[in-house]
């Protein structure tokens, strides 16, 4: 393999290792080794002190400790006829510290020689993680070193070109101006590609429902689907469909205890509310029926009397929120496009959300989820199963 | 109307009479975009306008200054517009697209000179131009800078740029304008990023000094790039002083959404608003307005602009209000403390960021 390592950094592994990435052996999906491997780093995760710190890590962790993995490995009935593809070069978003983790552990699960690039930024999470990664090379699993290379190098056209010579599959997160720059890098011509591209994501709650339940423990998880990740993750609503008969009492309530929290707990910088009502504004000149109903800047609210397809242009993140409220659900059908990725929803059956998905055909919506678990560490992801997409099927014609 | 501004001095206004005659001109300009602006009018529905009950300035609504990057936004007829000035960003990428008509552009000039003439007098002075013409003949640099150039154009006479196109200093050019012009009262103007890198540092390099003690030092475009290099302003204007003498400074805070009523620095080193703007600081938590010495996001109004709704703007500046009507220099109006553009956040996600388009 040729490569040139001036501009690499190592954060565990070598140039030997990555060199030698071609000739190494891909190994069977959930190999005994990776198993046990992502058992053991889930173990040394949870004894460095720093790891307290860290809820994204913390739940890692737990994500990979031995039992979640067993019981992953049950639902791949023909896990005895897959195996890893070979290299997968995997391209780390730059700001969800944690995320590099959950796609190296498909990878790893699939069998991959797994070469994943952190961003610059640094971030304590990426140090923990690898952290434990090195000490577990260093004891029992040395022989996992050459399928586990996690690299840095700022942006350089080369580098992606020479490592995305060799690999087998190369998996870009971030928005689609990375990945339009990661692709002008070739693939070979056997090699696949999965992309996880800028998405947005919506709420339904049935106002009814919501009024039997605990105000508190509602804004909470919604907390966490949003200000948590500055309301920027994929899976982050950018929208409230409201539906049913409580709807005004309904918004009342949620909005006051989401309120409460915001303001104890999120930090919200001048800029951040400068670029919320910037939005407010453009949507509101776009078109006519934009009433802004929020009476501050923590919660930015803003009412539409119609969905179209393309009013997910104006979303914005930092705690902004449009709001509709819909006398049938299939009125959201105008913002399930291609973009939409998970609804989360409370009071409402997920099978009709698929129903309507399925029935109209719509491009978008790739999960369905409770209120609150948006962010969830997940096998499946944007319509893939992950570790079954990162392998290859051998087929055996039985006559 | 606006003629009942240009019989004053542009600093004579105090508060109440201000806010009397400001609030009435601005509504006045909401009443005439609302109904010349499509998209204008629904950001007004949007927001809740209602006339009725704008007591002063700081009730009219105000329009996010990004906005004129994304939208075309006029309040007349395309083929009435007799100028388009354009702000770049660092990068260059994202353009303001100010479009001027034939009224809206004798105003700012004509303020521009009432405002100006206040500080050096009404003669019409001699330019020296710390810039390179380039800054004209291209376009896309056709800037902030460029604009401000062009402004002043107006107020002066003579104009020299003292810069190559390769922004080196021509020396020979300098001699002869200061030779031509010894004793006498001129104006030099630059940003100051320019002026230090390109026309101090230059001149300490040089063997013989020159005498501009007569001069005004004009600059503007902040002070962020010199203060990230450890100089502070009190060090450029003495620093100043002790190369060429230069004793009077005269530095302005203005954007090309508002041209025409600049902030400018008085005797006692504070930027004013005149009676033709106005300046509100905003809290970040709800929009309130602050009052005298608490820092926020920086707001302002203008009466000039007519051919596109940009009368009342929320900046991304943050600044703060030092005082009001009680400068020792003697003018009237608030007078303000800028401290440069608000700082970018570091958004978590994986999604794209609307601020991203614009870095």
């Amino acid at each position: 393999m040729q490569i040139n390592s001036d501009e690499l950094t190592f954060l565990t592994s070598g140039i030997q290792e990555l060199e030698n990435a071609p000739n190494t052996p891909a190994l069977p999906m959930f190999s005994e080794r990776a198993v046990a491997f992502l058992s053991a780093l889930s173990s040394e995760i949870l004894k460095d002190k720093r790891t307290r710190g860290f809820v994204d890590v913390t739940s890692y962790a737990y994500w990979i400790r031995k039992a979640s993995l067993h019981a992953a490995m049950q639902k791949y009935a023909d896990r005895d006829m897959r195996l890893g593809r070979g290299i997968a070069l995997h391209i780390a978003p730059s700001n969800v510290p944690v995320n590099f983790a959950v796609s190296m552990t498909s990878s790893l699960l699939a069998g991959n020689i797994t070469v994943v690039r952190v961003s610059d930024k640094p971030f304590e999470q990426v140090n923990i993680i690898c952290d434990a990664v090195n000490k577990l090379f260093e004891s029992d699993f040395a022989d996992m070193k050459k399928y586990l290379i996690i690299i840095r190098y700022p942006h350089s056209e080369r580098t992606t070109q020479e490592l995305s010579s060799v690999c087998d599959i190369r998996i870009i997160w971030g928005g689609d101006r990375t990945i339009e720059t990661i692709r002008a890098a070739k693939l070979p011509s056997r090699a696949i590609e999965m992309t996880f591209a800028d998405r947005h994501s919506a709420a339904v709650i049935n106002s009814d429902y919501y009024m039997e339940q605990d105000a508190d423990s509602v804004a909470k998880g919604f907390y966490t689907d949003t200000y948590y990740t500055d309301q920027n993750a994929c899976s982050s609503p950018r929208i409230v469909i409201w539906t049913g008969n409580s709807v005004e009492k309904a918004k009342e309530r949620f909005w006051a205890a989401l309120e409460k929290r915001v303001k104890s707990e999120y930090d919200m910088k001048p800029i951040q509310a400068v670029d919320k009502y910037t939005m407010f504004c453009a949507l509101g000149m776009d078109r006519k029926g934009i009433k802004l109903v929020s009476h501050d800047n923590y919660i930015l609210r803003t009412e539409v009397d119609k969905l179209t397809d393309d009013l997910m242009d104006f979303k914005q993140n930092s705690g902004y929120f449009m709001e509709y409220t819909a006398k049938d659900l299939s009125e959201i059908i105008p913002i399930l496009g291609k973009r939409c990725q998970t609804i989360s929803v409370l009071g409402i059956d997920k099978k009709d959300i698929v129903d309507i998905v399925m029935k109209n055909g719509v491009r978008g919506v790739d999960r369905v989820v409770p209120l609150g678990e948006t962010m969830g560490l997940e096998f499946i992801w944007d319509g893939y199963k992950m570790i079954e997409a990162m392998t290859r099927l051998i087929y055996i014609n039985e006559k | 109307m606006i003629e009942d501004f240009y019989k004053l001095e542009p600093y004579a206004l105090d508060k109440e009479q201000k806010n009397a005659l400001i609030t009435k001109e601005l509504k006045e300009l909401t009443k005439f975009h609302k109904e010349h602006c499509t998209h204008y009018a629904n950001f007004l529905e949007a927001v809740g306008y209602d006339a009725e009950k704008v007591k002063k300035a700081s009730d009219i609504p105000f329009f996010p200054v990004r906005l004129f990057k994304d939208y075309e936004l006029l309040s007349i007829d395309k083929k009435d517009v007799f100028k388009t000035m354009t702000s770049s960003g660092t990068t260059g990428q994202a353009v303001s697209k100010i479009f001027v008509d034939k009224e809206t552009a004798i105003m700012q000039q004509k303020v521009m000179v009432k405002i100006l003439s206040n500080y050096w007098g009404s003669k019409r002075l001699p330019l020296l131009v710390i810039d390179t013409p380039a800054v004209l003949k291209d376009r896309r640099t056709f800037s902030a800078r460029g604009a401000a150039i062009l402004g002043l154009n107006v107020v002066a006479r003579d104009m020299l740029y003292v810069l190559n196109d390769d922004m080196t200093l021509n020396v020979e050019a300098l001699r002869t304008f200061l030779e031509k012009y010894k004793g006498q009262r001129f104006i030099i103007f630059g940003f100051t990023f320019l002026v230090w890198q390109h026309f101090y540092t230059e001149l300490l390099k040089l063997d013989e000094k020159f005498d501009m003690s007569e001069a005004f030092l004009m600059t503007g475009g902040g002070w962020k790039k010199l203060e990230s290099e450890k100089v502070s302003r009190e060090e450029f204007k003495k620093r100043m002083t002790e190369t060429c003498g230069i004793v009077h400074f005269l530095d302005h805070y203005g954007m090309v959404e508002q041209t025409g009523c600049i902030y400018a620095e008085c005797e006692c080193g504070h930027l004013h608003a005149s009676n033709y703007s106005d300046v509100f600081i905003r809290d970040p938590k709800d929009f309130s307005p602050l009052g005298i010495g608490e820092r926020g996001i920086i707001q302002v109004v203008s009466v000039l602009p007519h051919s596109y709704p940009g009368h009342a703007l929320l900046t991304e500046d943050e600044g703060m209000i030092l005082g009001e009507d009680d400068c020792p220099c003697g003018r009237n109006g608030k007078y303000i403390q800028i401290f440069g553009r608000l700082k970018n956040a570091e958004i978590r996600g994986c999604s794209d960021t609307y601020a991203d388009k614009f870095r």
